[in-house]
């Protein structure tokens, strides 16, 4: 699809898969939970009842963590990455330039400013996080400001105002919570099935038609969680390659950006306070080596080469 | 009964001049308000120029004819009213203060000071932030110019007062704006 430059689009689309994103989520918790409810009360009886008590309850307490992990994700989750990666915030006379390049992009963008943040370490990197377009945050590391030329340090910011501009900062919470959630309802379910089976043994004759359903279930709940990080790895490149599309758009030079990467590929290194959890939001991935050969399906980043590759394309 | 029609049509002429009219005000004071936002970064850059110019004047003593043509090209732009007229002029304030800054870089007394380095980091911004504004001006007058000139408003657009505003353009300093497609 070769749809011309808008964010305004892709920050709808946004909005809308994470309320889609959401609704699902909570259903899902909620089906999980009924059934293992639903499977302790039947192994615990003879009969299967149709409607089960232990399983409603169980879908409204699992149904009640999603949206409680999702509210609070968004609500405090923005300020608990920041304090973990040790970012200070700083006003127009700490750093200048930067602020300088905030407020243009700001203005080109038209993102309302967001706070400027600086995290001391000699790693490069940048991220932005916001629940809200106008509430957003952009952090970038010491050694990114001491190596950086104006024009590249001008395409990564750009970069993460993209990500706050097309509110992909608020979507992969979400997407985060979506695959924990998953992870965690599958490892449940693991430890259920477990124990009905223990149960079930010492039950002599069992339901031989429930054993293939536990079958699925098993497979299921291992599988589950794999194919949920595949998805969110590749929501994840999606936004990043966006991203970059988008800092262009504000910048109108793509060489900033193009021959920030390449010094981002030479010199990025892990740092402190960074976890898995919050990878994807950085500029380029804050943990792997980027020689490494990471499996592709489990990249939070898109290779840095196709980045620039696809970013000269659209300078032709 | 044919009274009840007129009566009819003349609502509805006058509902659409109300919606007209406020879509048309709407119009123009997003216009204003991105021009005032350009006009507030045009006269900081008017304000540091001299400073610059008073800052590297000893150093540079033997650029004094690119000195005069920046605080010359600085001087026409300070006095340009409205867009149109200050289009060319920052255009061409821009072309001098890049060659002040190319002649720059051979002192190197220069490059180390600090107020000048401040100058210069403040004169880069400003005129960044003059060019990414000017798109935001420019998007909201051209929307505005063609709603004032499509049919059915052209009517009534003149006659209730709304002219046509005039873009902000800065010849020779426009980037090239790269294809982006977005999926």
């Amino acid at each position: 699809m070769a749809a011309t430059a808008d964010f305004v689009a892709a920050q709808k689309e946004n909005r809308r898969n994470t309320m889609v994103l959401l609704v699902l989520l909570t259903a899902l918790a909620a089906l999980v939970g009924y059934l293992i409810g639903w499977i302790l009360e039947s192994e615990g009886s003879d009969t299967m009842p149709a409607v089960s008590a232990l399983g409603i309850g169980a879908a409204g307490v699992m149904a009640a963590i999603s949206v409680g992990w999702s509210l609070i994700s968004l609500a405090v989750g923005d300020r608990m990455v920041l304090s973990m990666a040790g970012a200070k915030l700083i006003e127009q006379q700490d750093a200048p330039q930067l602020y300088n390049v905030v407020e243009e992009i700001s203005i080109a963008s038209g993102v309302p400013m967001p706070k400027v943040m600086v995290i001391e370490t000699d790693a490069l990197n940048a991220f932005a996080t916001g629940n809200r377009v106008g509430n957003g945050t952009i952090a970038v590391t010491r050694g990114l400001l001491d190596t950086l030329s104006r024009d590249e340090l001008q395409g990564v910011v750009a970069h993460e105002m993209a990500h706050l501009a097309n509110l992909d900062t608020r979507y992969m919470v979400v997407v985060g919570v979506t695959v924990g959630l998953i992870a965690l309802v599958c490892d449940m379910s693991l430890r259920t099935l477990n124990w009905g089976s223990t149960q079930r043994r010492s039950d002599s004759k069992g339901k031989s038609g429930g054993g293939i359903l536990i079958i699925v279930l098993l497979v299921v709940a291992i599988l589950a969680p794999l194919a949920a990080k595949a998805v969110q790895m590749a929501v994840s490149r999606q936004r990043e390659y966006l991203a970059d599309a988008t800092s262009v758009q504000f910048t109108r030079n793509p060489a900033g950006l193009i021959s920030a990467l390449g010094k981002l590929a030479e010199k990025a290194a892990p740092f402190p306070g960074v976890s898995r959890a919050t990878q994807h939001l950085f500029i380029v991935n804050p943990i792997h080596e980027f020689n490494s050969k990471t499996p592709a399906l489990l990249a939070t980043h898109p290779d840095i080469e196709d980045r620039i590759a696809r970013l000269r394309a659209l300078g032709s | 009964m044919s009274f009840w029609i007129v009566i009819g049509i003349l609502v509805v002429i006058g509902l659409w001049l109300i919606a007209l009219y406020n879509g048309l005000v709407g119009g123009r004071n997003q216009a204003q308000t991105a021009w005032s936002q350009i006009d507030v970064q045009l006269k900081r850059r008017h304000d540091l120029i001299p400073n610059l110019v008073q800052v590297v004047k000893d150093a540079m003593g033997y650029e004094q004819e690119t000195l005069t043509k920046v605080v010359q090209a600085r001087n026409t732009a300070a006095a340009a009213s409205g867009p149109a007229q200050a289009g060319p002029a920052e255009a061409a304030l821009t072309q001098a203060t890049r060659g002040l800054f190319a002649l720059m870089e051979n002192y190197p007394q220069l490059k180390a000071n600090d107020n000048v380095k401040q100058l210069q980091e403040e004169l880069t911004t400003t005129e960044n932030k003059i060019a990414f504004a000017r798109q935001f001006y420019n998007d909201s007058v051209n929307s505005y110019n063609t709603r004032r000139q499509t049919f059915p408003a052209v009517l009534a657009a003149a006659s209730l007062g709304f002219g046509p505003i005039e873009l902000f353009n800065m010849p020779e300093t426009e980037r090239e704006v790269p294809k982006v497609a977005l999926r």
